[in-house]
Parts: structure tokens; C-alpha cells; sequence
């Protein structure tokens, strides 16, 4: 797990992914997608993952009407903002240096953030459909159980996700 | 708030006209066990400008609590807010005080 962000003295975030991460992440955007309706859809009410993506904004159920109202104004720039999250990441890592095994890119402030966008809804999508725990330890999966597989996928978002907002955290600027 | 001013005489107002203040809608973000603790402080810092003690106050407040509200204001205000909340993948819902 080599993945690393830094922050460049000329400005913007280098991205370095070996290019097998390269290919998960690509994987990953094409699940993300696969999950977004159709522009004009509304998101699939009956699908956990796709619940936990777009929830709703009223709990009170005397707010149904309010509640009918927010989601046809927000839902789609909501799904706008992560489809372009997507094709940004997409679009990036295309463009990206090849070097051995690894892959390079410059990325604007704008573009990290999508990265950042894209990042957490995947581990979002990931972790809602493992159903993951607060409690649940790495350390006592089996590496060698094909089980343990889409684990090690959302921990390794993890990893790299944690690394992208120490980036980018105001006050962490080198 | 303003400060004490002396009475004065005024009209009574019309009992049909006295506006009954609207309770501040507040903006609530719930406990979830995916999100990352540093990156829900970094939302909190980058949607409502506050300083890191208060972005990192509040997260633990929904860590360890399983809630805490981030923000408050009228319904148009909180909807935006949970708006900006669930695009960045945040819990969050609004409710009146």
C-alpha cells in the first residue's frame, strides 16, 4: 500500500497510486456510478447503500410533504456533484505520469477535493453494504480468506482517505 | 442583544397581528460507523468555517454521543445545510428546537 498525497510547494496535490490501486479506484468509480440514477431518476429507495448516499433530510414523518419538496430541489445537484466527482477522478488518473509500477498526477485544490469525494462515498457504498462495526478489527480477518477481500478494499479507502485530509486540512499547508 | 431602554408608550398591537417568533430549525449530524473521525472534522471546518477546536468538539460529540448539532437557522438555511452535509456523505438530518 504505497499510495501517497503531498502537497506541492508550487501548488497543487501530487497524487502517487501504484497501478494496481490505480485499477481498484477505477473499479470502484464504475460501482459508484452504477449507483447514481440516470439523469432526472430519483435514487433507489429500496437499496441500503443507495439510502445511505442520499438520506433523508426530515425524520419527522409529519414532514413528509417538506420532505417530498428538499428532495426533488437537492437530489439532483446531489447526484450531479458525485457524477462529476467520478469523471473528474476518472479524467485525472488518465492523465496521470506513468513510473514503473506507479502512477503519478498533479492535482488543482478542486480535484483533490472530488478525490476526496469520490474516496468516501466508495468506502460509504463499501462499508454499508459489508455492514462494518465500529469495533471490527482488522488484525482478526483471515488475509487468506477470499472473504476478507472487499475488507481489505475499504480499509485500504480508509488508509488512503486519511492520508488525502491530512493533505488537505487547513493548517497543514508545508 | 440590545441593552435596557426606558419604557415607552406604545399601541397595544392587535392580538391577530402578533407574530409568533418561528422556532430556529437546528441541523443535526448522527453517528455512523464508516465515516472517518478526521475527515468528519474536516467537513465541519470546510462547510461552517470553524476553528479546529470546534470542528473536533462537535465530532466527538457525534462519536461518542451519537449526535450533536452543527448548525441552526430558519428551514431554507437548515435544508441547504443538509444538503451541503449529504454531498459530502455526512448523517444528517433537521428538526425544529
Amino acid at each position: 500500500m504505497a499510495a501517497r498525497f503531498r502537497r506541492l510547494r508550487r501548488g497543487g496535490i501530487q497524487a502517487h497510486l501504484e497501478t494496481a490501486e490505480a485499477a481498484v479506484l477505477i473499479q470502484l468509480c464504475r460501482e459508484l456510478s452504477g449507483l447514481l440514477p440516470e439523469p432526472g431518476g430519483e435514487p433507489a429507495k429500496d437499496d441500503p447503500v443507495v439510502a445511505r448516499l442520499f438520506p433523508r433530510a426530515y425524520l419527522d414523518p409529519t414532514e413528509e410533504e417538506a420532505e417530498s419538496d428538499w428532495q426533488r430541489f437537492a437530489h439532483p445537484d446531489l447526484i450531479e456533484g458525485r457524477r462529476q466527482a467520478v469523471e473528474t477522478l476518472l479524467r485525472t488518473l488518465a492523465g496521470a505520469r506513468q513510473h514503473r509500477d506507479a502512477l503519478e498526477v498533479t492535482l488543482t485544490s478542486e480535484e483533490a477535493d472530488a478525490w476526496l469525494a469520490v474516496v468516501n462515498d466508495a468506502r460509504l457504498a463499501l462499508g454499508t453494504r459489508l455492514e462494518v462495526t465500529e469495533e471490527m478489527d482488522p488484525a482478526r480477518f483471515d488475509p487468506d480468506d477470499p472473504a476478507t477481500a472487499p475488507f481489505t478494499v475499504y480499509w485500504w479507502l480508509g488508509y488512503l482517505e486519511e492520508h488525502l485530509v491530512d493533505t488537505l486540512a487547513p493548517g497543514t499547508h508545508g | 442583544m440590545p441593552g435596557t431602554v426606558a419604557p415607552q408608550k406604545v399601541d397595544q398591537p392587535d392580538v391577530d397581528e402578533v407574530v409568533v417568533p418561528a422556532r430556529p430549525w437546528v441541523v443535526i449530524v448522527w453517528n455512523d460507523p464508516i465515516n472517518l473521525m478526521s475527515y468528519v472534522v474536516f467537513v465541519f471546518q470546510k462547510l461552517f468555517g470553524y476553528s479546529k477546536e470546534k470542528a473536533t468538539k462537535l465530532m466527538m460529540d457525534v462519536h461518542y454521543k451519537g449526535k450533536a448539532v452543527v448548525s441552526n437557522g430558519n428551514r431554507e438555511q437548515a435544508e441547504a445545510d443538509v444538503s451541503r452535509l449529504h454531498a459530502h456523505g455526512l448523517w444528517a438530518t433537521m428538526q425544529q428546537d
